[in-house]
């Protein structure tokens, strides 16, 4: 790939809750581990629903590779800050006499933004390490949290930095929020469903982004459902209803899905009129149904939804 | 002060699911029965605004023209508000602190206005203290409180007992010398290294600020306490009841049961399910029954039919979704199927509809309305 060069290491997925986050990191990850990149995705706030896609049980803080090139990991802030500290003092006994103590640990889970600045952190390590002859990782996906959250983690750096103003935990968030910050190393991929309330969740996120909507390098509009009929044929046969019973029912039914098509062709371009950014229409029912199972997914359909990503046309 | 008539309804659930729909539909139902109710979203995006067509909310109670809506006369009054964790913060420092001036410096402090809309569980725990003012200001018969995702909600549960913790005068013993020894000090700890650690994880000056914050803070340490142990015991009332709103996807359905699990920990009373975006079995068709006159007429058939065995699939997944959802849920939980709903949710109209499948106020609290 001659892109990947270019390409920012750090995709960081957001949108709403329920809109399909991890169902899009996934298939994001994946298609770059099946192009040959060595992959991360990770997890944010505790969640561990990657490995169940994968019809895993369980990951944690530590490395879990799911397939060749393909490897997840579940930030919890508890671990992020332990690593953060231990990599500080290095020592961990005073990490667990001061973190673990009944007393301080409320102090530190008040500390504003740190929650969040850490696991940024983490995600900015990861971006960085070093493995013999270059990056350890040539992507790092990040199956951010919910809206709110998100955009707390994604301007937790600068936050950080505005309450610290000096002192080693102000340095290293300066160094996080310098890469962070920068469209060359990271990207931000907003998911959205097609339903009005969503669409205005995400315009108001991108609203609420700031400084950082030069990083948005597109919209994924989730579940988009197929039409059963062109609007022509419709108007022009769906007379013969008459005479079937029901018909009037079954007309309702077909309508109701021609209505939704609708409905998502008027999303993706509120959506585009509203970021600048491309919007990409993505379906897949077999898919959702697996999710509505529980299911793992089966990896042709997280490929098939990252063909309709494009993730090369987005510059990812 | 205290107003053990006003009932509280909190729905949690999942991202996703319908949460601030169906607290806005529950509100709607209850206050057209005659209730005066309030809603209470917590959600910064505004949903409940959109939903309630009445414009931009803010903290202060706004009132739904349902009399103007609907022409209903039932007594009710509908209320909606939307918590802004700030106002409510800085009203709560206002009161308990001792003097404008202790009020004056804690509000001034770098870290409070940080931490006041930063802090995490601040948006929760500010939640907690505008329910219990609503319910405490004897104006309303049931207050509906719209959470968060699910995670979030759990730090909303515990808020209360969390803040109380960071407010605990052990902490204040161990950051602040005590008072009228000039300012703070910020590192007077027992030992050495536990101090090196936080100046090295904060530097000193942040330190500082903190600890001068608590220092400020320290005044009204008492009167927070007794808050939050009201706001506890709202929580467990015994006319208080948690839905746990979920979709038929497995993933909100874990959460759901994840979040049940909380309640029973913590004893706070379960109201029932509340499963939305329940498919119905499409009406029957028999395609081969039907033959189209023209080429559209046969494509219009095959539609219809495409589209009956989609929902039909649908349809059968969603009930053992369902039925695998109350079979992990306590034996004769309440459970109420809402159905897929087409058009937009935010149309009040919608709201209403959504409305014939929930429950009434003596569903949920029995013919006497005490819930015992």
């Amino acid at each position: 790939m001659t892109m990947s060069g270019q390409a920012p290491r750090v995709v960081l997925v957001t949108g709403k809750g329920g809109v399909g986050k991890t169902v899009v990191s996934a298939s994001l990850a994946l298609h770059y581990a099946s192009i040959g990149l060595r992959t991360v995705l990770v997890e944010t706030a505790g969640a561990t629903n990657v490995s169940a896609l994968f019809g895993r049980t369980g990951s944690g803080y530590a490395l879990t590779e799911l397939r060749p090139r393909l490897s997840t990991l579940s930030l919890t802030p508890e671990a992020a800050i332990e690593d953060y500290v231990v990599q500080q003092i290095r020592f961990k006994r005073l990490y667990t006499m001061v973190f673990k103590n009944r007393v301080m640990g409320p102090f530190i889970d008040a500390v504003p933004g740190l929650h969040d600045a850490v696991q940024l952190g983490k995600v900015f390590d990861l971006s960085r390490e070093r493995r013999a002859g270059g990056h350890a990782w040539d992507r790092v996906v990040v199956d951010a949290p919910a809206t709110g959250h998100g955009l707390t983690m994604l301007g937790s750096a600068r936050s950080m930095m505005e309450l610290t103003r000096a002192g080693p935990l102000h340095e290293g968030v300066k160094q996080v929020q310098d890469v962070i910050g920068d469209p060359r190393h990271t990207a931000v991929l907003l998911v959205s469903l097609a339903e009005g309330l969503p669409v205005n969740e995400t315009i108001e996120l991108w609203e609420r982004l700031g400084e950082s909507r030069a990083l948005l390098r597109g919209v994924a509009l989730n579940l988009c459902l197929p039409s059963p009929i062109g609007a022509a044929d419709w108007r022009d046969g769906s007379g013969v209803l008459d005479a079937v019973p029901n018909g009037a029912a079954l007309r309702g039914l077909v309508e109701r899905r021609l209505q939704r098509v609708d409905q998502q062709a008027a999303a993706a371009e509120r959506l585009h009129a509203a970021t600048g950014a491309p919007v990409r229409a993505l379906s897949d029912l077999r898919a959702a149904r697996d999710g509505l199972n529980g299911r793992p997914w089966a990896e042709p359909d997280l490929l098939r939804l990252a063909a309709q990503l494009d993730p090369s046309g987005l510059g990812l | 002060m205290s107003a053990p008539h006003t009932r509280v309804l909190v729905c949690c659930g999942s991202g996703g699911v319908g949460k601030t729909s169906l607290s806005a539909a529950l509100a709607i139902k209850l206050a057209r029965s005659g209730l005066r109710v309030a809603v209470l979203t917590i959600d910064p995006a505004r949903r409940l605004a959109d939903g309630l067509g009445v414009g931009a909310l803010g903290n202060d109670a706004r009132e739904v023209p349902l009399r103007a809506l609907f022409g209903d006369d039932g007594g009710g009054r509908l209320d909606a508000l939307m918590l802004d964790a700030r106002s409510t913060f800085d009203n709560l420092v206002r009161r308990f602190a001792p003097d404008a001036r202790a009020a004056q410096r804690v509000l001034d402090n770098r870290y409070y206005q940080f931490a006041s809309t930063r802090l995490g569980g601040s948006h929760e725990y500010m939640a907690m203290e505008r329910l219990l003012e609503l319910v405490q200001s004897g104006a309303y018969d049931v207050v509906v409180l719209d959470t968060p995702p699910t995670r979030h909600a759990l730090d909303f549960l515990r808020a209360p007992e969390r803040m109380s913790g960071l407010m605990d005068q052990g902490v204040l013993k161990w950051l602040v010398m005590p008072a009228g020894v000039g300012g703070w000090r910020a590192l007077e700890f027992g030992s050495e290294a536990v101090s090196s650690v936080l100046k090295a994880l904060l530097g000193e000056g942040t330190v500082g600020e903190i600890a001068e914050f608590f220092d400020a803070f320290r005044g009204l340490g008492d009167g927070m306490r007794q808050r939050s142990l009201a706001v506890r015991a709202l929580l467990r009332a015994p006319t208080t009841r948690f839905f746990l709103v979920s979709s038929p996807a497995a993933a909100a359905r874990a959460e759901a049961l994840f979040f049940l699990a909380v309640l029973r920990e913590e004893r706070m009373p379960f109201g029932g399910f509340l499963i939305n975006r329940v498919a119905a079995a499409p009406p029957a068709f028999s395609r081969g029954e039907w033959s189209g006159r023209s080429p559209a007429e046969a494509l219009a058939l095959d539609a219809v039919d495409a589209q009956c065995a989609e929902q039909a699939d649908l349809a059968a997944a969603h009930a053992k979704a369902v039925a695998a959802l109350r079979a992990e849920g306590p034996a004769g939980a309440a459970c109420w199927l809402v159905p897929e709903q087409s058009g937009e949710l935010h149309e009040l109209s919608a709201l209403i509809a959504l409305g014939a499948a929930l429950p009434d106020a003596e569903s949920v609290w029995g013919a006497d309305g005490t819930g015992a």
